[in-house]
């Protein structure tokens, strides 16, 4: 059963573009999608800059109303909509009771909340939208996007700054368990002035004193933080039989996946002991040894602790294989999109995969930790992936997961 | 051969009761927990009614927790005790927590608000990246029971119960764990009272599904955690065996945020692919534990939904609320009900729905009207509808020894 389920559709939105080939083109030039961002309490809380999506995202909407979309279900409802079209799933046929969706995401929308909440504080609860309200659910964006394309299939929502990754793997799961014939999965996650400002008071990002152009450089010697993005991306994931029936393109196989938390109420160890213990289930999952892995796609940000307990979960795993595989990370140029990040990974490890190029860590210069990744370096590199490992980690809690190359027709 | 998953504990925390004895004596005794809400200001909301635990008290060691996180995992400690399980026998790296709620800690983002429009403003802190986010209630769950190595919160809202149960029981059949604690967890939060008060959800006085009077839900509050593990490893240590979790099914309506679809298709899909999954047909159902919560078009909807999978014979099976009770408690709710199934299979008797007293020709159904009924339960469905249009049912079979 495992190994079943492949990738036949893909579709991003991001500081970088909301083109898959687009976004990887630049991460590969090494550009960043970090600006300043003006927004009273982030900026109260010295938040100066941040990786949003400043495009407007209406062309992405034809004519539809889009006024009950908050802006988490407008992100997730553009990038669900391109990952479905890149996949050649017959539009018209919809609504499909067989298709459906996973989306991870770490806060829904805490805009949303607050502003419902702020609403009913202060002019009195009698005043709040009932729509507004609709939105406060975690799931809400999961929801907007079925209604919006009528996904009538399976519908979850997974919780966490993994979740976007874990979504991938859990569809995997369910089209292989035969739940669902074809399902979108990854994540979303807005920027929030009053998530980005609770960041900033906790000290973790890199522009703790305004600084409208940080450069956080992931597993670099000088990092000091990171900088927080918004985005959502989406795959299409269906079972490699039903793919082949229909004809679709299969854009990667996934060979399999773990997640492992650490047991530690949301405190990653040092160490990185549940990143080293989920890619070697993964791995296992997969079939793959780590002389197999071609290159990886890390969950660094820029965080000084965390990005060490990262290498180290690496080379506990990976053994002699962690000096020599090619290793890109890429939320120093996405920021670091919580819940959306691993599905941004994983998008951007299929275009790796379909033009052989790896995109680099600008600025990277190796620290001095006892933990470097040989395969780390500041320019993209020519690559051959046709095993490619993506790890997603957040607060104690890692997915990883084993993606194959399509065959070459 | 897929694995067999079995139900060895529970541990609800209801306003009826806390603890499977408690809870489950309250239930069928049909007490009533809700009452006037006392935790913030109803005056202007246009409804004062709630389901609010007034008596729990949060364990010490649990104090810097949100509320939600207190009932995670005080319910999760029950549910351990209940299945008496040495804890020390269990590998933490094969076994998981996998929690629904549908706010999370929404206290956190209320108490953020209430600093912002304090005069002066208050202090604000990181609570917001580092406390509120919900996956870090399974995340607690987790490093409470042993230093699990598995945690996941699915915020499905008010089916994610059911949701949690469902992954769980995946988790264990594909045999990436040997033991689970699934369930869901919600404490009574001043924005989702505002949201059905302004829906004009909230019923006067009381919460009474299926009845022709019926005036709306009464929100509520409440966990439960249920063990799972694969019945060879219960049978082997002589464990306590209340129920097979036999499948569950999802589904989506694709049709509108806060109102089910009118004929409730999503509602119906998710019960038959509950019952493809048990590889069960509707014959093989003698109970259903309703999502009923009591407002006027959900009732009408879901009676619609019973019957259109099980034709005639829906009105050979009984159908109750314990929502009738204790109230909506969200995320919890289809937790807490899946414990009154498996009690019901184990049991043989099923919870009334209460206050149940005006029959409506559109819920023709039998409801089991205010007083619990001594049944042979063979299998029980637990049916959960969420904003989103997310439908979760699951399916309780009797294992015979």
């Amino acid at each position: 059963m495992a190994g079943k389920a492949v990738i036949t559709g893909a579709g991003i939105v991001s500081s970088l573009g909301d083109a898959p080939a687009a976004v990887h083109r630049a991460l590969c030039e090494g550009r960043r999608g970090i600006r300043a961002f003006a927004d009273g309490a982030a900026l109260a809380a010295g938040v100066g800059a941040a990786a949003d999506v400043a495009y407007d995202l209406q062309p992405h909407f034809a004519a539809r109303n889009v006024r009950p979309l908050d802006r988490t279900a407008r992100l997730a409802t553009a990038a669900a909509g391109l990952a479905l079209s890149d996949s050649g799933l017959p539009m018209p046929s919809f609504p499909r009771d067989d298709v459906g969706l996973v989306l991870g995401t770490m806060f829904g929308s805490v805009r949303t909340i607050a502003d419902f909440d702020r609403r009913a504080i202060t002019a009195g609860p009698q005043y709040v939208s009932p729509l507004d309200f609709a939105n406060t659910v975690i799931n809400a964006a999961a929801g907007q996007v079925a209604i919006w394309y009528g996904l009538r299939g399976v519908n979850s929502t997974i919780a966490g700054g993994h979740a976007g990754a874990y979504a991938i793997a859990h569809a995997a799961d369910l089209v292989e368990l035969g739940a669902a014939s074809a399902l979108l999965a990854g994540g979303a996650e807005e920027l929030c002035a009053a998530a980005a400002a609770a960041f900033s008071r906790a000290g973790v990002l890199c522009d703790g004193n305004g600084d409208a152009t940080p450069r956080p450089v992931p597993f670099g010697s000088q990092r000091h933080g990171f900088v927080l993005g918004e985005g959502a991306g989406f795959v299409v994931v269906e079972h490699a039989d039903s793919a082949a029936q229909r004809r679709a393109q299969v854009r990667a196989h996934i060979l399999g996946h773990a997640t492992v938390c650490s047991g530690r109420a949301g405190r990653a160890t040092a160490d990185g002991e549940e990143i080293a213990r989920a890619i070697s289930l993964a791995l296992d999952a997969a079939g793959v040894t780590p002389e197999e892995v071609d290159c990886i796609s890390a969950s660094a940000n820029g965080s000084v602790d965390g990005d060490t307990a990262e290498a180290r979960g690496l080379l506990g795993a990976l053994g002699a294989r962690a000096s020599t595989v090619p290793v890109t990370a890429i939320k120093g140029m996405l920021g670091e999109c919580l819940a959306a990040s691993g599905s941004l990974q994983v998008i951007c490890m299929l275009e790796s995969m379909r033009d052989g190029v790896l995109p680099g860590v600008p600025d990277f210069q190796p620290a001095d930790d006892g933990a470097t990744l040989a395969g780390l370096s500041a320019r993209p590199r020519q690559v051959d992936p046709r095993r490619g490992l993506v790890v997603a980690a957040w607060n104690g809690t890692c997915t990883a997961v084993v993606l194959r190359a399509a065959d070459r027709s | 051969m897929r694995r067999r998953i079995v139900v060895t504990g529970v541990g609800p925390i209801t306003s009826v009761g806390i603890g499977r004895e408690a809870c489950w004596a309250g239930l069928l005794a049909g007490r009533c927990g809700t009452g006037p809400v006392q935790s913030f200001d109803t005056g202007r909301h246009g409804a004062n009614r709630g389901g609010e635990i007034s008596d729990f008290a949060p364990p010490a060691d649990l104090a810097g927790f949100g509320r939600a996180s207190q009932f995670a995992v005080l319910a999760s400690r029950l549910a351990l005790e209940d299945a008496r399980l040495d804890r020390d026998a269990i590998d933490p790296q094969r076994a998981a927590v996998v929690l629904g709620t549908t706010s999370g800690e929404p206290q956190f983002i209320e108490q953020f608000n209430d600093a912002e429009v304090a005069s002066p403003p208050g202090n604000t802190g990181s609570e917001l990246a580092f406390s509120y986010p919900c996956h870090l209630m399974a995340t607690r769950v987790a490093a409470d029971a042993g230093g699990w190595a598995f945690s996941l919160t699915i915020p499905t809202a008010c089916a994610a119960g059911n949701y949690a149960i469902g992954h769980a029981l995946d988790l264990l059949r594909s045999n990436r764990a040997d033991i689970a604690l699934a369930g869901g967890a919600d404490a009574f939060s001043r924005i989702t009272y505002t949201g059905f008060a302004r829906l004009g959800a909230i019923a006067p006085e009381r919460c009474q599904p299926f009845d022709r009077e019926r005036k709306g839900m009464v929100p509520g509050e409440g966990a439960n955690m249920i063990v799972l593990e694969p019945l060879d490893a219960a049978l082997a240590r002589g464990a306590r065996i209340y129920a097979e979790v036999a499948g569950y099914g999802l589904s989506c309506d694709a049709y509108h945020m806060t109102g089910g679809h009118p004929e409730g298709l999503g509602a119906a899909r998710a019960m038959e692919a509950a019952l493809r999954d048990s590889r069960m047909t509707p014959g093989d159902i003698s109970y259903i534990s309703a999502h009923g919560t009591g407002t006027p078009t959900n009732d009408r909807v879901e009676t619609a939904a019973v019957k259109r999978v099980f034709a005639d014979r829906a009105y050979a099976i009984p159908v109750s609320s314990v929502k009738s009770m204790i109230g909506h408690t969200m995320g919890a709710a289809s937790a807490i009900e899946a414990a009154v199934c498996a009690l019901a299979v184990a049991d043989d008797r099923i919870p009334p729905t209460c206050h149940l007293e005006n029959p409506d020709p559109e819920c023709d159904l039998d409801y089991v009207p205010n007083h619990a009924r001594e049944l042979r339960v063979t299998t029980a469905m637990n049916n959960a509808y969420a904003f989103g249009g997310n439908n979760a049912s699951v399916i309780f079979r009797k294992v015979e020894p």
